[in-house]
């Protein structure tokens, strides 16, 4: 018998559950978010751990889901100093690396840009080979001024050789401290997207290092053993060290985690997931218990990525979205009081018409110390100018027609599906939704990303272009498979219960022969 | 003639995504390229075929390769410059003009990057008026003029120059070349007199581009409608909304090849589309009529977005409008409908313009 402690830092609060390892909730906390992060997670922690009253020794794992990386980012804060070596000249010299960030961006991070000889075909020839020289001279010039290196080759993908070589060299240039991030390891077929996005990882490495560091720290402090991982975008763990070598993998780990949590706790395998939070309400869907991906590229911080980000659709509806009256309609925000609510809340004393204030009136909400109940319906009444029950009605309208809406937009066919509500704001949603075969709320729906996060299972995937005219695709199919599978089992996964999660050949357009292979694996963690 | 700058490339490629009609590889890198050039280079002078000499050297410079490996190998600017030097030395005569070969897709605004680095102008027109998959689709084939001399060159350096007995051959022997030379290369081709642009070519394309453009990201910009905007603009007609349920892709030969699966909404909630493409959207039928046939053009936006779909990025689920443009008159001809037509797809339906299609269902018009 062992037990975990999931925990989510969302930009508001910060969610902790302890689950037994066969993950049932015996423990659960909202805690508002701190400004240094930690001692949010601390106080998380210390709550579910005093309310199971489960010895700390028993306490296995510990699972992270954390918005350090996406804020750092968007903020363009705490950004590590960062190089960039692209491997492939002559080709692709008239497109050069960053060309497309947002200049604030470009100027933070474009000191140390460089372009060397190198790089493959798709089917293997070299475009040109390393050149020992060229590649340490840029190295020199960034000596003593970058912590983090990207490093990008024209399909590394299928040959990232020359990526690692660099890497080496600048160890060996600029010290054995100086981080480096591979884009082979971080990002897909698409150089730009994979180079972006392998810079991006670099800037984040010094982001991530301090999170480790406080989360390790915090978890000393409370005097816990545990192993520890951080939630990453797909849905799956990854070790602290992985975390730091590769911190942009957990940008958007916190819908990830919602939708993945919410499965897990109605026991539905597939079906939309709306998270209802303070600000807005997210819809995702769940296909076999991990969240479907959007095939849009995705931007990061202003900047072009490749990224497997779940599939989410935001809608301006949460527990703080301002009520406002137009004639016979109502108008729900979509403007947000947000994490203001009880402050600005009419329920809490303040002036601003929310959607909490209706159903905490209309008694399918409760928290304590607000406004007496028919004193609230009184400044309703006032503020909408209608009767109570006129403008609830309005507004649980324009509640239905938003949500069926954002149901309908994630569908992928007429067949109806199950919805599962979670986060703190699921009780605005109703009981009905059209195109859906059930409503679902599960038990503890206000914590399923922390109980998201603590699913544990880990994954790996990888994709490459072959010629088929050269090799037998099946073989390679099946070599890149046992490859991304003893990929996973270093990660730590048990062998029996590893899944293919996609395993896939395309042929390519104007390119006989050619074929790109994909493969996807998940397993459980060992216990 | 006029100045096009960087900010006019913006237009000009989302107005190519547009004629590209679901093909033509996606303009994103040809607009960082283009841009990249103009910014180094200088503004690009866009002129009116009318403005040529009749005697004038105008020659189409062009990106030959399949999209995967024209996002992972990019281009190095080096070999649209090798392949327009290589042209003037073998015919011993200076360029005097660039004029796109495809207005649609990424062919519609790389040209722009090598009129920019070589400091001639660009014509405001194209061989196709859209985007096709194969280099012998064009105006220019029907109006006899050959495609040879075609000059090929990649980044490494490696050249070519390749005289076909028809146009159809260019396309054949060039497209097995690109593949050893790591599936994308540049090409000079249709060397022309200004006397022949002014007969053989689609006219006025980028302009017609950059109104495209214009119409999307304006009205994006202004919270107006972005796609009423574009029917107006466009003189588009508006053949359904609906939202995708099924998409079946494979590739053939060098084609991706498939059809796209639309349920209707609003208006057209009791209504079925089905898109046939290789590579392009090349008939859209509803209810299993055909609506819109190549040469005419098909294309699909994003309901939410205004952004134009390709083939390849088709995802369920999303909100779609399905619009449909008249080809240039060119290509309505018989002869033109023989080159761009059902039957060189392989499609048994005959051509028939899309307003006659269209003509009595007053839901579209």
């Amino acid at each position: 018998m062992y037990y975990k402690i999931g925990v989510d830092v969302g930009g508001t609060n910060t969610d902790a559950v302890l689950v037994s390892h066969g993950n049932n909730i015996l423990a659960k906390t909202k805690q508002s978010t701190t400004l240094d992060v930690s001692s949010g997670i601390e106080t998380a922690i210390k709550k579910v751990l005093l309310d199971a009253n489960i010895p700390k020794e028993e306490i296995k794992y510990i699972m992270l889901g954390t918005t350090h990386c996406t804020n750092a980012l968007v903020e363009r804060k705490e950004l590590n100093k960062i190089g960039a070596i692209r491997i492939g000249l002559p080709a692709s010299s008239a497109i050069p690396p960053m060309i497309d960030f947002p200049e604030d961006l470009k100027k933070l991070l474009g000191n140390h840009v460089y372009m060397v000889h190198g790089g493959y075909e798709f089917d293997g020839r070299l475009i040109s080979p390393l050149n020992e020289k060229e590649v340490k001279d840029c190295l020199l010039k960034m000596s003593g001024e970058i912590e983090s290196l990207a490093i990008t080759g024209i399909f590394s993908k299928t040959l990232p050789d020359q990526e690692l070589q660099v890497a080496i060299w600048a160890k060996e240039v600029l010290g054995a401290a100086v981080k480096v991030s591979c884009s082979h390891q971080v990002g897909g077929l698409g150089l730009l997207e994979r180079e972006n996005a392998a810079i991006l990882n670099a800037a984040l490495q010094g982001v991530a290092l301090k999170m480790v560091k406080a989360f390790k720290e915090t978890v000393h402090r409370l005097e816990l053993s545990s192993q520890l991982f951080i939630g990453q975008n797909d849905g799956t763990l990854m070790s602290l060290e992985q975390a730091q070598d590769f911190p942009v993998l957990t940008i958007s780990s916190g819908p990830t985690n919602s939708i993945r949590g919410a499965g897990a706790l109605s026991q539905v395998d597939s079906g939309i997931v709306i998270d209802v939070g303070g600000t807005t309400s997210d819809g995702g869907v769940l296909v076999n218990f991990f969240p479907r991906e959007s095939t849009q590229a995705a931007q990061i911080g202003g900047v072009l990525t490749n990224f497997r980000m779940p599939d989410v659709v935001t809608i301006g509806i949460g527990g703080g979205t301002i009520v406002r009256f137009k004639e016979d309609k109502c108008q729900l925000g979509p403007d947000s009081v947000g994490y203001l609510l009880k402050e600005k809340g009419i329920s809490f004393g303040g002036f601003t018409l929310t959607l909490s204030d209706f159903f905490l009136a209309n008694d399918q909400l409760q928290i304590e110390n607000i406004l007496e109940k028919n004193n609230l319906k009184e400044r309703i009444q006032v503020i909408s100018g209608r009767n109570f029950q006129n403008a609830l009605e309005l507004v649980k309208e324009q509640i239905q027609l938003s949500i069926e809406k954002l149901v309908d937009k994630l569908k992928t066919d007429p067949k109806e599906i199950p919805v599962i509500a979670c986060g703190g704001g699921a009780f605005l949603l109703p009981k009905k939704i059209a195109g859906a075969s059930r409503v679902l709320f599960p038990e503890h729906l206000e914590v399923a990303n922390a109980f998201g996060a603590c699913i544990a299972q880990i994954s790996s995937e990888d994709e490459k272009i072959v010629n088929t005219l050269q090799n037998d695709e099946k073989k390679e199919l099946e070599k890149l498979l046992s490859n991304v599978k003893i990929e996973l089992l270093k990660k730590g996964a048990s062998e029996d219960s590893i899944n293919v999660l996609t395993k896939e050949s395309i042929p390519l357009a104007y390119l006989p022969g050619a074929v790109k292979l994909k493969v996807k694996l998940c397993g459980d963690l060992i216990s | 003639m006029r100045k096009i700058s960087t900010k006019d490339i913006e237009y000009i490629a989302m107005g190519s995504t547009v004629l590209g009609t679901g093909g033509g590889g996606d303009p994103y890198i040809g607009k960082l390229l283009a841009k990249e050039a103009i910014h180094k280079y200088g503004d690009v002078s866009l002129i009116a075929a009318k403005e040529l000499k009749d005697d004038a050297l105008v020659v189409s410079i062009a990106a030959f390769g399949a999209p995967m490996i024209l996002v992972e190998k990019l281009f190095s600017g080096e070999e649209f410059k090798r392949a327009f030097d290589m042209m003037e030395a073998y015919l011993g005569k200076k360029i005097e003009a660039i004029i796109p070969a495809e207005a649609g897709g990424l062919n519609g605004v790389i040209p722009f990057a090598v009129a920019a680095r070589k400091k001639v102008p660009l014509v405001d027109a194209d061989g196709m008026g859209r985007a096709f998959p194969r280099l012998e689709m064009t105006t220019f084939t029907l109006h006899g003029i050959p495609v040879s001399p075609i000059t090929q060159a990649d980044e490494k350096g490696n050249k070519n120059i390749y005289h076909t007995i028809d146009n159809t051959w260019g396309e054949t022997l060039v497209g097995a070349t690109t593949i050893q030379m790591g599936g994308s290369c540049a090409i000079g081709c249709y060397p022309m007199s200004g006397a022949q642009v002014k007969k053989a070519a689609v006219h006025g394309i980028v302009t017609y581009a950059e109104t495209l453009g214009k119409a999307i990201i304006d009205a994006k910009a202004k919270n107006q409608n972005p796609i009423d905007s574009l029917i107006e603009k466009a003189a588009a007609i508006k053949l359904f909304t609906g939202k995708i349920s099924n998409v079946t892709l494979k590739t053939e030969g060098r084609w991706n090849k498939g059809v796209c699966e639309i349920s209707g909404l609003e208006k057209n909630i009791d209504s079925q589309m089905t898109l046939d493409f290789q590579n392009e959207f090349l008939m859209a039928k509803k209810d299993g009529k055909p609506v819109a046939i190549t040469p005419d053009l098909i294309v699909l936006i994003d309901a939410e977005n205004a952004q134009p779909i390709t083939a390849e990025t088709i995802q369920y689920g999303t909100r779609v409008v399905v619009l449909a443009m008249k080809a240039d008159a060119q290509w309505r001809t018989s002869e033109g409908v023989k080159l761009g037509g059902p039957e060189k797809f392989g499609y048994k339906e005959k051509y028939l313009p899309v307003e006659e299609l269209n003509k009595n269902n007053k839901d579209v018009l």
